[in-house]
């Protein structure tokens, strides 16, 4: 028996898609290019990443639904494309998104279905499935067809219906989309106990501070690559030996981004909408006081709030992706 | 075993476009006895052939499109719904899924094949022998079930190629030709006639025919014979075909297009 509950290797994939009918083209997208990882048995492992960087293929890949174009993966020591039916017994995925279910049955008929192809045991059945609802809370509403099912419920569903058959290695590709705050929280925890129960989970999120509350180990993954791997507590340093500023501010002028991107000591800036105000996030290196130099390039501009504050996971993901982040990176754009 | 009966009919419930009463009724009862009519009338006024020629040819027929669309629709549905990703992810045996899913097609076809045959007989007033009836409930069924294992086939292809419908739709059509169920089959070109043979439906309408003109359950046992062998046949080709798609889709990320 392996170590390890997945064990990725080189792993690589490219899609071909064809497009035009008189004269067709073959584009090749290359969306996962060598990626190795390995996950401990009830590792909680994140997997971040932006949008399109390959995390759907990495875990199609791995719960056996894509054959890599290339490198070899194993669950729980069987490998992902000879063993498909070993492995399949023992995964679990969740998709985010509102389809994927059978829309005119009811969320009862639905898990009952899966129940039966994912092999739950028939006199287990109903009892797996009235704790699932609960679990999720669509317990009372689990006779509704799912055709009326807001997109949070849907999400919940695909949940419960990726636990049915309890399994050891569980694949959650954005969980927590669609769901409101409350059941947000509950789903971190159900996530949570679950690893502490011994399964490894393998999660996608766009929420930064969801992996950072659960995730034992985050590997962040762009343009097909690995760009880091490590605790949480470990990416952080990718943004260490930077400074925060947080601006709000109302009416920013387009192109004073690229103003401020371009002061000395500058390394990133964000501008996000809240409300009827702008929240500028500037990232700079820590021995230069960049506060000033900002607020004075924002001149006639009203502002709110200014506050300089520690680096977040969130700061250390930007500075990773955006490709100058990391101790080892930052030589090379120093020199 | 659950995951061939219960889990057939709930497929059945998740996939069929027609699984509502209004669709049912309107689609399956009423829709081929008003075929049946165009057809018997037709035929009377051409002369070309009598009611029971044509009475039991479209009863037959009404069970094969069904069984035809339905399995069709057991795995394009699925497509539709963005779960087949799901239903491939299952460890179990993927004969037992996809034969569950073609038996309530069958089943159902039975249904209105007999409605058909029954409304037939009762507006056209068709004299069908009594004893007749045994034999002809085995006949429509061997007809129903090699039909939802040929439609089953036409679901495979649906894991592979966008345009199903026209696959669908023109297998029907060249099926109601080549069986022989509204134009007597000696009419045709040799080859349509030679096609006929290799089809469902054609050996089961002949057999049906013969029963209501008052042959032995014994003289058309044969063709039903023949008629649920062409059903296995299908059978298994659609499970290499399933099982082929299956592993090209894997290799070709073909599933969550549409
Ligand atoms: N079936 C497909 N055919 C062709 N290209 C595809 C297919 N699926 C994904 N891609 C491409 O592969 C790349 C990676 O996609 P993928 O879905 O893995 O990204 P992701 O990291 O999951 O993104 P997101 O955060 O948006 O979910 C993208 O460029 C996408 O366009
Ligand atoms: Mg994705």
């Amino acid at each position: 028996m392996s170590d390890y509950a997945i064990e990725a290797d080189g792993l690589r994939r490219s899609y071909r898609s064809r497009t035009g009918w008189l004269r067709p083209q073959t584009t090749v997208v290359d969306a996962v290019r060598g990626v190795t990882f390995a996950v401990g048995r009830g590792e909680l492992f994140g997997l971040l990443g932006p949008n399109g960087a390959g995390k759907t293929t990495t875990i199609k890949m791995l719960n056996t639904l894509l054959i890599p174009t290339a490198g070899t993966a194993r669950v729980l020591g069987h490998d992902v494309v000879r063993e498909t039916r070993e492995v399949r017994k023992r995964i679990g995925y969740v998709f985010g998104g509102d389809r994927g279910l059978y829309e005119r049955l009811s969320a009862l008929d639905n898990l009952r279905y899966f129940a039966e192809l994912y092999g739950v045991p028939a006199r287990e059945q109903k009892a797996r499935i009235g704790e699932l609802l609960e679990l999720v809370g669509l317990t009372g509403r689990e006779g509704e067809r799912v055709e009326g099912y807001s997109r949070g419920m849907r999400q919940r569903l695909h949940i419960a219906r990726g636990l049915l058959h309890r399994p050891e290695v569980l694949f959650l590709d954005e969980p927590s989309i669609g769901v409101d705050p409350v059941a947000a929280r509950d789903l971190r925890k159900t996530v949570a106990d679950l690893a502490a129960g011994g399964t490894t989970v393998l999660l996608t999120t766009h929420y930064m501070a969801e992996a950072d509350e659960l995730c034992d180990r985050i590997a962040v993954i762009a343009g097909g690559e690995l760009r880091a791997l490590g605790t949480p507590t470990e990416l952080k340093r990718h943004a260490d030996g930077r400074r925060v500023v947080e601006v709000e501010a109302y009416g920013v002028a387009p192109g004073t981004v690229e103003l401020l991107q371009a002061l000395p000591g500058v390394r990133g800036v964000q501008i996000e909408e809240s409300g009827a105000a702008q929240l500028l996030t500037v990232q700079s290196e820590s021995d230069v006081d960049v506060q000033s130099d900002v607020l004075a390039a924002l001149n006639g501009v009203r502002l709110g709030r200014v506050s300089a504050r520690q680096p977040t996971l969130e700061d250390a993901y930007v500075a990773i992706v955006s490709g100058d982040g990391g101790p080892a990176r930052e030589s090379l754009v120093a020199a | 075993m659950r995951l061939l009966t219960i889990g057939g009919v709930i497929s059945y419930r998740a996939l069929f476009n027609w699984a509502t009463p209004a669709m049912f009724i309107g689609t399956l009862l009423v829709g081929p006895v008003f075929q049946l009519l165009f057809f018997a009338y037709l035929g009377r006024q051409l002369g070309v052939a009598d009611d029971g020629f044509y009475i039991v040819g479209n009863a037959v027929l009404a069970a094969s499109a069904l069984c035809l669309f339905g399995g069709s629709m057991a795995v394009l549905n699925e497509r539709r719904f963005g779960t087949l990703g799901h239903v491939l992810l299952s460890p179990r045996s993927r004969t037992l899924t996809w034969i569950g899913r073609a038996l309530p097609y069958a089943g159902n076809g039975l249904l209105v094949a007999a409605f058909t045959l029954v409304m037939g007989k009762l507006l056209l007033g068709l004299p069908i022998p009594a004893g007749a009836w045994p034999g002809l409930a085995a006949t429509l069924a061997s007809a129903a079930l090699a039909c939802a294992a040929f439609g089953l086939v036409l679901g495979a292809f649906a894991l592979r190629f966008r345009d199903a419908w026209l696959i669908n739709n023109t297998t029907v059509t060249l099926m109601v030709l080549f069986s022989g169920t509204n134009v007597p089959r000696e009419s045709l070109p040799g080859w349509m006639q030679a096609a006929g043979n290799f089809i469902p439906v054609t050996h089961a309408a002949s057999a049906a025919r013969s029963l209501v003109h008052g042959a032995s359950f014994g003289s058309v046992a044969p063709r039903i014979g023949q008629e649920l062998l062409i059903g296995a046949a299908y059978a298994v080709l659609a499970g290499v075909l399933l099982k082929v798609f299956e592993a090209e889709s894997r290799r070709r990320a073909s599933l969550d297009t549409l």
